[in-house]
């Protein structure tokens, strides 16, 4: 059985105002982060949910041939068109990116930096939001219920992270995403301007934070743990940013709270303070009404704030050398279920079944991926919607393995065990552990003691 | 073995349960007032025998005298909460008024939760309005819901939330908030829109548990009385085609059924058949009927309101018990009372403590609660706007969560850093607060009676105020540390005098409200 470490932040601040303090106005860089040449795994994954059921079909569409027609014939208001100024951008000749999304990432598309997937999703249907959200957040379809999220188990087995890391996981937003449930050491934030005590009577504030921590650190639930979670993100905060921050290469983030989370995301990345997982979300997909006919209105909008997100991110981390971020930046889109290939009578589109997903890197082989089912009426799932031809597991697995190098996608993924490489970045190959059982999978020096606060998993 | 699905995030030990007095006014109510737990102990002679009597006057709340808390909505200057249905329509709609007037009854109903939160004796309606609310959920700020969202709260929800259920679920599909809301009001048989059929079967009725997938109708197990056991995709397409031509007037904001929308064809939901060419509505409302009568629905209720009032993993036993009431009852004016009063009553509510934690909107309340803030909640007090974009920014902005599913309610959903920053900053923040003539909203100086001078003493008046009941030792002593700051704690301090003591004795009412007992329910 493997021995696995999980990184810890809390070996570093635990307890920490003072030590914290000490080293104020320093960056933690190369202590924390492990060295390029150190051995281990410097990758950065940021997921974006979609929250609501993106139409993926007015995402990515066929631009030609019988699909084409019977896309159109479904969707007479809503097909983007083929031809014309607002027309779809060719991907391959055969499938065509919205011109909203288009304008953004078409040109890291042609840089190959971005790899489509046809056809995802989950492999049994669900119509519900929640449901289909849990099941893709905790990894496990078919249990809404499980105790941990798919991204806190990746880090809990990932076996090729530094020991202890500042910052390993950041969910951006107002609360702690669901794929970390179960991780402790994710710092969970929304505004990093307002991520402190600074207000109310000024002349305790030191001393009531010390207070707060004594009073967190005094027991060992949850409760406390959450606490705890919060100063230490505020320590963190106050220590590493001073000042406006700048994007980098021009990079213009949209003027919304997703291009607020995406800066973040950036922010944190270059703080050097070791971040290996980010989660946020963009909502605002549920279309059953007036989505907006063709390219133009409510859908072209708020495709157009994810693309301009994803690409300005991909831009301020742009770079050269050790500062390459993009170089090790992966970036994985995806959504509960797609919606109807019919549109409805308030020109929206219902709940479906598959979807489009996208992964944006530095490291990405580019291009499209995946089965096309096709849209004929028999081949469609349930006689509605696109079908599923990709595992959504599929796509995150290989991003584990060849970006991430962890291969316990039994333990991610309970119950997934078919995994091969759709191809979309590069990186080594390696045999998936499917054993699910974590029995040795937490080294018993993180068990105990006052780093033992893994309850979540350790049972 | 360890296992990915194994518990997660258990305290290793739970708090104490206090007493019944504690959790009652935790549990069904948004923390206690100074003097609500002396009143409540007045009640009988033992926990059981006050809890019956105080469960008994909040399920009948009209025999509770709350003239205070009315005469403070009166004060607030209020315009909107009379006005029926139709002249909130005409007043906030059809008389093509600004934004802000607009919406007002929205603003309006916003802020007398708070105050009916913070002021109202009677606690148990505050709590399951806004449990019903969550239920029922729309996003209130919505361009049509907005200016009748008095309607909404008044008449859907609090209207019903002490009644029977159908009637409620009735109330809800005719309201023009949800008809707009799920989309249903442009559902026709040309093209049917599919979102509040289910929504009204996954969340509002049987509940996603008893979700089959897609799967056909024919093929799902009945269960003894001949009702199949759950609900598949065809149901929801079925039920869909039954509310074609439920509407709204958009001249008169009123329900409209529209014939010439409606699909007239024979269809099956849920194992009921409806015959072709029924009578107006008919269709629609044996849906609400196969739906509020469906066994699935009186546990899932019963669960979620033991989740609300109890635990977030509610013993088994209360809510069987809840749900042989809730279906006993389906006919009854007061269903949703019994089985509210059943739950209460249960010993499963008296014994549990600390399963529960408070969300924002339940800190931000009850903090106002034991410190007497003086917000008077008026549209155009800009201390109240302050204090709500403060409490906005700690995730729980009232009738604003954009799903149909309503605020998560349970612990694991309000662990996270950003909601505990955020209320946090909202605590320090309220003992600081000064009106335009520089008096404090929440003087905590003034509220500290004269005899109350030592750290010890300052501490422990204040955690009964806070807590009405007593703090463990471990987190008390980091109180009282730092209000002594180094100096004896039996020694008076100059509160009377000193500007820096004062300023700490603030900090420390905030840092009570900051405290891992503050939050615990």
């Amino acid at each position: 059985m493997v021995r696995i470490k999980r990184p810890t932040r809390r070996g570093f601040v635990v307890g920490c105002s003072a030590a914290i303090a000490g080293m104020a106005g320093t960056r933690f860089n190369n202590f924390a982060f492990g060295a390029p040449g150190s051995g281990h795994n410097e990758e950065t994954l940021v997921t974006i949910f979609l929250r609501g059921g993106i139409d993926g079909l007015n995402v990515v569409m066929p631009l030609g041939g019988p699909d084409r027609g019977y896309y159109e014939s479904a969707r007479p208001d809503l097909k983007v068109p083929a031809s014309g100024v607002e027309k779809a951008i060719s991907l391959d000749g055969v499938f065509g990116l919205h011109p909203s999304a288009a304008q953004w990432l078409h040109p890291l598309y042609q840089d190959g930096r971005l790899s489509v997937v046809l056809a995802a999703g989950l492999d049994e249907a669900n119509r519900s939001h929640f449901d289909a959200q849990e099941y893709m957040d905790r990894g496990t379809p078919g249990n809404r219920t499980t105790a941990t999220g798919w991204l806190a188990r990746h880090l809990a087995s990932a076996d090729n992270l530094p020991a202890e890391i500042v910052m390993p996981a950041l969910s951006v937003g107002n609360t702690q995403a669901t794929s970390l449930l179960g991780d402790r050491d994710t710092i969970n934030l929304n505004d990093p301007d307002s991520y402190n005590l600074e207000i109310g009577p000024w002349r305790w504030r030191d001393a009531q934070r010390m207070a707060l921590r004594h009073m967190y650190g005094g027991d060992n639930t949850w409760l406390h743990t959450s606490g705890l979670q919060a100063l230490d993100g505020m320590d963190l905060i106050e220590l590493n940013t001073t000042g406006a921050y700048t994007p980098a290469n021009g990079a213009t983030y949209p003027n919304n709270s997703f291009g607020d989370a995406m800066q973040v995301v950036a922010q944190m990345v270059k703080l050097d303070l070791g971040l290996r997982v980010a989660s946020l979300d963009l909502g605002g997909w549920d279309t059953h009404n007036g989505q907006g006919d063709g390219s133009g209105g409510y859908f072209a909008g708020q495709l157009g704030t994810l693309a301009e997100g994803m690409a300005a991110l991909y831009t301020d981390l742009d770079g050269s050398g050790a500062a390459d971020y993009s170089q090790r930046l992966t970036v994985v889109v995806q959504s509960e279920f797609g919606r109807r290939l019919y549109q409805n009578a308030d020109r929206g589109t219902d709940h479906g079944h598959g979807n489009m997903m996208m992964v944006l890197s530095g490291s990405a082989n580019g291009g499209v991926h995946g089965t096309w089912p096709g849209l004929a009426p028999g081949q469609l799932f349930d006689s509605a919607d696109l079908a599923v031809t990709t595992d959504f597991r599929q796509v995150l697995s290989e991003i584990l393995i060849r970006r991430m190098g962890n291969n316990h996608l039994g333990f991610v993924f309970p119950g997934y065990s078919n995994y091969s490489p759709l191809g979309l970045v590069s990186g080594a190959d390696m045999e998936p552990d499917y054993s699910a059982d974590g029995t040795g999978i937490f080294a018993d020096d993180f068990e105990t003691g006052e780093f033992g606060r893994w309850s979540a998993i350790t049972g | 073995m360890r296992l990915p699905g194994a518990q997660v995030m258990q305290p290793k030990a739970l708090p104490e349960p206090p007493s019944a007095a504690v959790i009652a006014f935790n549990r069904m109510g948004f923390g206690p007032r100074p003097g609500d737990i002396a009143a409540f102990n007045a009640l009988g002679s033992n926990d059981v025998d006050r809890l019956t009597a105080y469960v008994d006057q909040q399920i009948s709340p009209g025999s509770i005298d709350d003239s205070a808390c009315d005469a403070r909505i009166s004060a607030a200057g209020f315009t909107t909460l009379n006005k029926s249905q139709a002249q909130l329509w005409q007043d906030h709609v059809e008389a093509d008024v600004s934004w802000s007037e607009r919406i007002r009854p929205f603003y309006e109903i916003e802020r007398m939760a708070f105050l009916r939160g913070v002021h109202s004796k009677r606690q148990l309606v505050e709590v399951l309005t806004d449990f019903w609310h969550n239920h029922f959920n729309i996003y209130g700020y919505d361009y049509w819901c907005a200016p009748l969202w008095v309607h909404y709260d008044r008449d859907v929800i609090r209207g019903n939330q002490l009644g029977n259920f159908r009637e409620m679920l009735e109330a809800v599909a005719k309201s023009p908030c949800m008809l707009y809301y799920l989309d249903n009001y442009t559902s026709t048989n040309a093209g049917p829109n599919e979102n509040w059929a289910r929504e009204l079967i996954e969340l509002h009725t049987l509940g996603a548990k008893n979700y089959l997938g897609v799967m056909r109708q024919v093929d799902v197990p009945l269960d003894g009385t001949g009702k199949p056991v759950g609900y598949v995709d065809d149901d929801v397409f079925e039920a869909t085609r039954c509310f074609t031509g439920w509407t709204f007037d958009f001249d008169t904001g009123l329900f409209e059924y529209r014939s010439d929308w409606h699909d007239h064809f024979q269809k099956t939901v849920l194992g009921s058949y409806m015959a072709p060419n029924q009578a107006a509505l008919a269709d629609g409302l044996d849906v609400l009927d196969a739906v509020a009568f469906h066994p699935a629905t009186a546990s899932h209720i019963a669960e979620k309101l033991c989740r609300r009032l109890i635990s977030d993993d509610p013993p088994q036993t209360v809510v069987d018990a809840a749900t042989a009431v809730f279906e006993a009852g389906q006919n009854d004016s007061d269903q949703l009372a019994q089985v509210v009063r059943t739950i209460l009553l249960s010993e499963e509510f008296r014994t549990t403590w600390g399963e529960k934690i408070k969300r924002p909107f339940e800190v931000a309340v009850s903090a106002m609660r034991a410190a007497g803030a003086e917000f008077s909640f008026s549209i155009d007090e800009s201390e109240t706007d302050s204090y709500l974009w403060r409490y906005d920014q700690a995730g729980q902005p009232l009738f604003s969560w954009r799903a149909p599913n309503g605020y998560p309610d349970v612990k694991e959903d309000w662990q996270s850093a950003t909601p505990r920053v955020h209320l946090w900053r909202m605590c320090n923040w309220l003992v600081d607060v000064e009106d335009d003539s520089d008096n404090f909203l929440l003087d905590v100086v003034d509220q500290t009676p004269a005899h109350v001078r030592t750290a010890n003493e300052l501490v422990d008046f204040w955690i009964d105020r806070a807590l009405g009941r007593a703090m463990p030792a471990a987190e008390r002593s980091e109180l009282v540390e730092f209000m002594a700051q180094g100096h004896n704690p039996t020694y008076d301090l100059p509160i009377d005098s000193d500007f820096d003591t004062q300023e700490r004795l603030r900090s420390l009412v905030s840092l009570i409200f900051m405290s891992p007992s503050f939050l615990w329910r």
